[in-house]
This record gives structure tokens, C-alpha cells and sequence, in this order.
């Protein structure tokens, strides 16, 4: 990697030739870049100055290099399913590359499935062959792409056992700034694909992602306990592993995302608890049959009230209103926001409680729906998004569950990404010379820092005029 | 402008999740928002009724059905949109049958407009819509506006396979769907309030299934009429099939998989011991629309494109589709589209 110190401001008409790369069809201005100024993180929009949509990598690469060298800064999309935030054109100064229609499968071998960063998650598995599958699956499987899943290093409900994308990513072929193309990992020293990982498009764009496959299991069962104490159901938890069981995914649901979930389109008819577990154990069936004996004892025995679904109606059914949780929350309120910090699973009772605490102070309903073998807390907060005050609220009890975990030994991102909603943490979990080892980091392949401006890492706050952006950006202890 | 507040309104209820990109073929055909219900959505919110996506939308509805928060989509397209002089000229010629039949021959006689090229391009040779009534008929047959035009047969078919047991009463007409789609409410209301006084109150038999779904959804327009899909009528009437040896594919339309009808032509195939072999997705977009395979040809024929692959890989040349114009759209595509009813 060889990479310039500065852009030089050689190029006058940026859009033009933008246009002879992409051709007119595939650029997008105007009133029409604002749909693409936002994603899934309902707080914040923007207005790219310009949207290009190359179709192939070598447009890609000469895009953006193009856009590097006449010193533009830029943001690289996928689906804009983001959580956080992470592909909003912040100051309208940014144009998006849309990685949409680099979206082919080109080979599969082996373990092995190698495929363009536009495909959608599911789509993976469905060109692997029918004994393979691709194993990372995040709620919004069926739409983000494989590269925004790279970028955020997005986990699922199969975290426990399959891991995150991060454990699923052999190889990357990525575009660098100054138009250099390199083919990353593979390696079990000096991984460069690990570096990509995570990097929410603030290091380059993926091309191409080489990824891995796992046997498909041959059964899967679930088992559901419903506690009528967050205590036990917690506790169940950590007994589950005691047990020597290694569960393929261990959701929880608290009293209000059940209410929430019972009464829209995702009603599953969950039994009355303060909080019930979803397990569910795949693999060799003596050894699934063994695992879910086993849990069913331990949620007994912390008097859990126990279901084993029958038939794979039934099952589909337990694990319909899991997964509508989120969406669910429409018939509550049409904006929400989740958070994502991680607490070590014996933290996670006094931090449930905390965050029942924090709800009240602040007037605020929270739902707690999550991944609980790995302490990945979601509350979903809802608000009313035409009163800023809602807003408001919502957001600042959302950073009290950060801090609440963080306090606890957490981190303040699992899954979701940094984007521009927790840039404010950073400052807050990282040590000074944590952050200058992140910095040097960027800096090698982002010299000009236009890669994803204001993302994860950020030196000032953006100017934007915007309130909630400089709510978002006011560093905690500065506040108040 | 109250439309388009409606249309606002509705819109407040999409949470951005983008989970209705991957099903909507436009967005499949281009991967771009500019043409998915997401941007379309946020078009419509911000008030940029100019932005192309607002024409290049489908109206398959495909997106509703995907989206987890229950935003009604087709509400939101039909308040929000303006119909151009163009479209409102089409509405009024597919009104008519007759008026659609003169319509396709100036066509192919070389009109020199685009659509009426595009109309030449992709419609079989117009025939004259035929006309029927038993005397005091119990039961309407209704053929929409392109089948008694372009698939006369068809329609001859179902109405003398329907009068070996009912007086049947033939009706060419439209059904207002394609006004509804592209913004021409109150005149869909128009439309829908002349079939319901036309049926007497008699029960419907609708041939086109896309048709037959929309006149299912007259009541929230305030029209009161009894409607059955062909194939539904004739499972729910048990009616008797004849045995065929044949292997083909369906095609299932996208209004009518909204209301659940696609069901009723499996049922029907299965009793005459037809072999289905099955598309990975039998739902995948035709193309079509309703007059869109007209108005926009760049990206019909892009839709079109995907769906023949599809088709394709069944190996089968014989699509059975229950709305004609999908099954206009399947034999640009070089296949041989068959109604239930040309099986009878
Ligand atoms: C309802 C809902 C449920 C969700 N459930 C989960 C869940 O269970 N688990 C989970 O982890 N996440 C979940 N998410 C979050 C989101 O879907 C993931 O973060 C997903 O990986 C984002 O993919 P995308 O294609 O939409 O990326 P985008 O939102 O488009 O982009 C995300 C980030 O990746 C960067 N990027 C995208 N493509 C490239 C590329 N080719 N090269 C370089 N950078 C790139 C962008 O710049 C941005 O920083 C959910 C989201 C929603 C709306
Ligand atoms: S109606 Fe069809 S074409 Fe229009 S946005 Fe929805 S899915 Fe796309
Ligand atoms: S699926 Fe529904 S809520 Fe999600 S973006 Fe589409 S319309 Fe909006």
C-alpha cells in the first residue's frame, strides 16, 4: 500500500466526471440524493451532495479515486439498514457510493463463498450449496448487505455459537483511497481483513468478501422458560453454560417487549412472566436432545415455567415474535431508537434494573429485547418523532444504559456500530492512547479523513446547524 | 393537495428499516433508492412529487407485504400521485374495450407515438371484443379490458365452459385499477361505481385475477358487488375439470397473491392432474403493471429480464397466469402464457 498525503484539487468538475465514470443513469442529485441521506437510525438525516452508483469494482476504484484526489469527502453504502447512523451524509458535502449493484457471487469452493459487498445477507446461503450455510444473521438478514455486515461486524441470534461476522470473513478484496486495490486476510498473521472488519467505511470499501460456510446442523430445537422474576431469568443464563450445554442462540424478552410483541402482527402467544429466555440447541440430534434436557432442568430448577415446541408451526411461531420485536414496535410508536452495549453476563440483573430506573427519570417506555448469552442489551426506546423533546428524552436515556454498562465492565457497542450515534463514547471507553493507535490506523489509509467523516472517530463535532447532531456530538462529561 | 396529505400521513409510519428493498423489483432491476418504497416513501414525506421514482413504481404492493410495520404502501402511491395527461388518455381507452380495440389497430398500423410503438411491439393482433347475454342472467362474467381484445379465446372458453351450468351475462370493461395505481381516484370510483350498477347485484366471475383482487377491495370505495377469481369459483363451486397430461409453471400475479387468490389455481391444476413444476419464485415480477409495460419500457424490460430467468430455469415453455397483463408481459418474454380457462 502506497498512499499520497494530501489530495491535490486537480479535478473542476467533480459531477462530470463522476458521470463519465458511472454514465448519467447511475448518478443521482438533487432533490433525489436526500433518499440516500439516511438509514435505519430514525434521528438524524442528511443530503448527500451526490449519489453515485458504480456498477462494477473498476468504477469503483477509479470513483474513488477520483473523489480522494479532488478532495471529496465520501460515504460508502450498502442497503442503509444501519442503526447508528453510520451512512448519513452529515454536512452535504459527502457523496455516497452506493455498493448496491456490485452485488454477484463469483465463486464458491469448499467452506468457502466469495461474493460482491451488494448481495443481501441472505442471499449468501442461498447461493451456497443446500448442506452449507452462511451463519452470521441479523434481524434485517434478508435486506443488509454482505458489505454494510462486514463494516458493522453485525451479529445475530447465532452470535453464541457461529460468532459474528467478524468469525465468518476469510478474505477481502478493498479499494483504497488512492485508487489502489488490495486482497486482504487469509493469513493467520498480520490479518488485513481484521482491520476492515468494524471499520464502518472509514478505512476504504470492500469489493469482494471471501466468507466461510458451516455444516448445516442436523437438527435444531428451542426450548422457551418463562421466569416470573429478571433475576432468575438472568441467572438462567449463566447456568445454561454451567451446564456444559453451548447454545446456538439465548434471546431474552423483558414484561414490555412481550406486551409490545403480543399485541401487533407478531403475537406469539407468549406465556404471562416479568421475563422469558428463548434457546435454542443445534448440532447432532442425540447431542441436541442431551443439551435440551439439560436446559430444561436448569430453567426448572430457577422455576421457570418451561415450553418445548412440538412441531416446526409451533416453533416458528415462538421465534416469529422474537423477531418481530423490533418492527414491533410500530404499534407503540412509528421512531425508536436501540442501543447495543454488551454487560458481562453476571451484570446483567442489576443492569436490567438500572435500566428500569433510568426509563422512569426519564418518562421513557423501554423494551428489552436481546441477545443474552453475550450481555448484548437492546433496549428499544420509543419516541414521537415530531416533538423534539421526545427526542430527546429517549436519546439521553439511551446513553444512561450505555454508561449504566460501561460502569458494569460493558462495552458501548456489540453489534450496531459507533456510526455518528455513540461517536460520543468513544472518547469516554477508549484511553487516550487507545484512540491515538485507532488514529494512526486511519490515518494510514485515510490521510485526508474523508473517508466516512465524522463516523466513529472524529476530531471537532460537525458543524450542521442541526440540533440533534449537536446533542449527539456534545461529549458526556461536557455536558450540562 | 388533501391527497397528498393523506399520502404524508400514511407515511409516518415507515420506520426506514428498508425491509421492503429485496422484494421490490425495481429496486432489484436498478438497486437504487431513487426507486425502492423506502426512497418513495421519503419522497412523498418530503414533498418531491417530481422524483422519478414516484412513476417508475410497479404498483405490485410487493413491499407491503414485506414491510413489518404495516404501512400501506399502495394507499400511500395512489393519494400521492399525479396521472399525466398520457396515463389519463390510457385509462379512458382501456375504459373501453371497444375504444382499445381501435386503439391497438391504429397501433400496429403505425401510430407514430411512442407508446403506440410500444403498444404494436408487445400486443398479439387485436380482435373484435366479443359481446353475450343469456336471457335474465344469474351470474357475470366479467373479462377486463385486455383479454377480450387480445385474448378473445379465452374469454370464449370461460363463458361457454360457465353456461354449461349458469346464465352468464358477458361484461368488457375496466375495473379502475390502473387508475387507482396512478392517482386517478375520484375517476376510479367513477369506474367501480358503473361495473357495480352494471351487476345488478349478480355475482361476479372475474377473469383477470389482478382485476378480480382490486374489485374485492370495492367495498373501502363504498361499492357493494360480489366477486369470485375464476379459478375461486370454480374450486368453490367444486365445479367438475377435465384430466390433463401436461407439465407447466404458474406464474402468480401480485394483486392477486395480495388477496390470497393464487391458492385457487393450484387447487384447480391439481384436480385435473396437471404437473406443476415450480418457479424458486413463483411471485417475482412480471414486468407488467398496468399500463406500465407501456409508459415505462426501459425498466419493464429490465424487470422482464429477471423474470425470464426465473421461468427459464423451470425448463417449461407453458406459464399458467390468470391476469393478462402478465401474461402479455410472458410472451414478450418468449413464452406460451395460458389462463386457467383456455384449459377447459
Ligand atoms: C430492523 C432491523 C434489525 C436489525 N437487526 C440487527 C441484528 O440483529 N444484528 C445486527 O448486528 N444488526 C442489525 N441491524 C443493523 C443493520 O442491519 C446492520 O448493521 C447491517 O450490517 C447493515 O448493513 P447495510 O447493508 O444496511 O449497511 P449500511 O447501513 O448501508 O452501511 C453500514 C456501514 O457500513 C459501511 N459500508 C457499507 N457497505 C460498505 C462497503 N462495501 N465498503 C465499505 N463500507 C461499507 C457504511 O459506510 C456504514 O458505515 C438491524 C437493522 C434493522 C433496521
Ligand atoms: S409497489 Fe411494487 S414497485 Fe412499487 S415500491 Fe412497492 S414493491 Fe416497488
Ligand atoms: S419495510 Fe415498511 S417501515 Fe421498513 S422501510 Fe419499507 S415501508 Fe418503511
Amino acid at each position: 500500500m502506497f498512499i499520497w498525503n494530501s489530495c491535490d484539487v486537480v479535478v473542476v468538475d467533480v459531477r462530470r466526471e463522476v458521470e463519465e465514470i458511472v454514465g448519467a443513469r447511475w448518478v443521482v442529485e438533487g432533490e433525489d440524493a436526500a433518499l440516500f441521506g439516511f438509514d435505519a437510525f430514525t434521528a438524524v438525516k442528511g443530503r448527500p451532495r451526490l449519489v453515485a452508483l458504480p456498477a462494477d469494482e473498476e468504477q469503483t476504484v477509479r470513483l474513488i479515486a477520483l473523489l480522494y484526489r479532488s478532495c471529496t469527502p465520501m460515504v460508502f453504502r450498502g442497503s442503509g439498514t444501519s442503526l447508528s447512523g453510520s451512512t448519513v451524509a452529515l454536512t452535504g458535502e459527502e457523496v455516497v457510493v452506493s455498493l448496491t449493484r456490485l452485488n454477484r457471487v463469483y465463486s464458491c469452493e469448499g467452506l468457502e463463498i466469495e461474493v460482491g459487498p451488494g448481495l443481501a445477507n441472505v442471499l449468501v446461503t442461498r447461493h451456497a450449496p443446500h448442506d452449507l450455510f452462511y451463519a452470521p444473521d441479523p434481524s434485517s438478514y434478508t435486506v443488509c448487505s454482505i458489505g454494510g455486515n462486514v463494516s458493522h461486524d453485525s451479529g445475530g441470534i447465532h452470535v453464541p455459537k457461529y460468532g459474528s461476522t467478524f468469525n465468518s470473513v476469510v478474505k477481502l478484496r478493498v479499494a483504497l483511497c488512492d485508487g489502489s486495490v488490495e486482497d486482504v486476510g487469509g493469513t493467520p498473521y498480520f490479518n488485513g481483513a481484521n482491520i476492515f472488519v468494524g471499520s464502518e467505511g472509514s478505512l476504504g470499501a470492500v469489493l469482494r468478501a471471501t466468507l466461510r460456510l458451516h455444516p448445516r446442523p442436523e437438527t435444531s430445537r428451542t426450548v422457551l422458560g418463562a421466569f416470573q422474576d429478571v433475576a432468575s431469568t438472568a441467572r438462567a443464563v449463566s447456568a445454561v453454560y454451567e451446564e456444559g450445554v453451548i447454545p446456538a442462540a439465548v434471546e431474552m424478552m423483558d414484561r414490555n417487549s412481550i406486551d409490545v410483541v403480543e399485541k401487533s402482527r407478531y403475537k406469539a402467544g407468549y406465556p404471562d412472566c416479568a421475563a422469558l429466555l428463548l434457546v435454542e440447541c443445534d448440532g447432532y440430534t442425540p447431542q441436541v436432545e442431551e443439551e435440551v434436557r439439560r436446559v430444561r432442568l436448569v430453567f426448572e430448577r430457577l422455576g421457570g415455567k418451561v415450553m418445548v415446541p412440538e412441531n416446526p408451526a409451533e416453533n416458528s411461531r415462538l421465534w416469529l415474535g422474537r423477531k418481530g420485536a423490533f418492527p414491533a414496535m410500530g404499534v407503540v410508536s412509528p421512531a425508536y431508537l436501540t442501543l447495543d452495549s454488551i454487560v458481562p453476563r453476571t451484570e446483567l440483573a442489576s443492569v436490567l434494573e438500572e435500566v428500569g430506573r433510568i426509563a422512569e427519570r426519564y418518562g421513557v417506555m423501554v423494551a428489552n429485547v436481546f441477545h443474552a448469552a453475550d450481555g448484548n442489551l437492546h433496549p428499544l426506546i420509543p419516541y414521537n418523532p415530531e416533538s423534539p423533546k421526545s427526542l430527546e428524552n429517549a436519546l439521553r436515556a439511551g446513553w444512561e444504559i450505555v454508561e449504566a454498562s460501561m460502569k458494569r465492565g460493558g462495552v458501548p457497542s456489540g453489534e450496531h456500530g459507533v456510526g455518528i450515534e455513540k461517536a460520543r463514547f468513544m472518547h469516554q471507553y477508549y484511553s487516550q492512547s487507545e484512540l491515538e493507535v485507532l488514529w494512526r490506523i486511519k490515518r494510514a489509509f485515510d490521510p485526508d479523513r474523508l473517508l466516512n467523516p465524522y463516523k466513529m472517530l472524529y476530531e471537532n463535532p460537525p458543524e450542521t446547524g442541526d440540533r440533534v447532531v449537536s446533542l449527539l456530538y456534545t461529549k458526556p462529561w461536557e455536558a450540562e | 393537495m388533501a391527497d397528498l396529505k393523506l399520502a404524508q400521513q400514511l407515511s409516518l409510519k415507515c420506520v426506514h428499516c428498508g425491509f421492503c428493498l429485496e422484494v421490490c423489483p425495481t429496486y432489484r432491476a436498478t438497486r437504487s433508492e431513487v426507486h425502492s418504497p423506502r426512497g418513495r416513501i421519503a419522497a412523498v414525506v418530503s414533498g418531491a412529487l417530481t422524483s422519478s421514482g414516484i412513476e417508475t413504481c410497479v404498483y405490485c404492493r410487493k413491499c407491503e407485504e414485506a414491510c413489518p410495520s404495516g404501512v400501506e404502501f399502495g394507499e400511500i402511491m395512489s393519494a400521492a400521485r399525479r396521472p399525466s395527461l398520457e396515463q389519463i388518455m390510457v385509462h379512458r381507452i382501456l375504459e373501453d374495450p371497444l375504444r382499445l380495440y381501435n386503439a391497438a389497430r391504429l397501433a400496429k398500423m403505425g401510430l407514430p407515438l411512442q407508446v403506440a410503438r410500444r403498444v404494436a411491439q408487445i400486443t398479439p393482433e387485436p380482435t373484435l371484443p366479443p359481446e353475450y347475454s343469456d336471457p335474465d342472467p344469474e351470474l357475470i362474467l366479467f373479462a377486463g379490458c385486455i383479454a377480450p381484445v387480445f385474448f378473445t379465446s379465452t374469454v370464449l372458453r370461460a363463458l361457454g365452459f360457465l353456461r354449461q351450468r349458469y346464465r352468464v351475462r358477458l361484461i368488457n370493461a375496466c375495473c379502475g385499477l390502473a387508475h387507482y395505481a396512478e392517482g386517478e381516484r375520484e375517476r376510479a370510483l367513477t369506474v367501480a361505481q358503473r361495473l357495480g350498477d352494471a351487476a345488478q347485484g349478480k355475482p361476479i366471475v372475474s377473469l383477470p385475477s389482478n382485476c378480480s383482487s382490486h374489485m374485492k377491495a370495492f367495498r373501502q370505495l363504498g361499492v357493494e358487488v360480489e366477486v369470485y377469481d375464476f379459478p375461486e369459483f370454480v374450486e368453490l363451486m367444486r365445479l367438475p375439470l377435465p384430466k390433463k397430461q401436461l407439465g407447466l409453471t404458474v406464474h402468480e400475479p401480485c394483486h392477486a397473491r395480495l388477496a390470497g387468490l393464487n391458492r385457487y389455481v393450484h387447487s384447480a391444476l391439481e384436480r385435473m392432474g396437471v404437473q406443476v413444476v415450480e418457479m424458486a419464485d413463483p411471485t417475482l415480477e412480471c414486468g407488467a403493471g398496468g399500463g406500465y409495460i407501456f409508459e415505462q419500457p426501459e425498466l419493464s424490460d429490465e424487470i422482464m429480464e429477471a423474470k425470464k430467468k426465473e421461468v427459464a430455469a423451470t425448463g417449461c415453455d407453458t406459464v399458467v397466469s390468470t391476469n393478462f397483463a402478465c401474461s402479455l408481459a410472458l410472451m414478450r418474454m418468449g413464452f406460451t402464457p395460458i389462463h386457467l380457462a383456455d384449459l377447459l
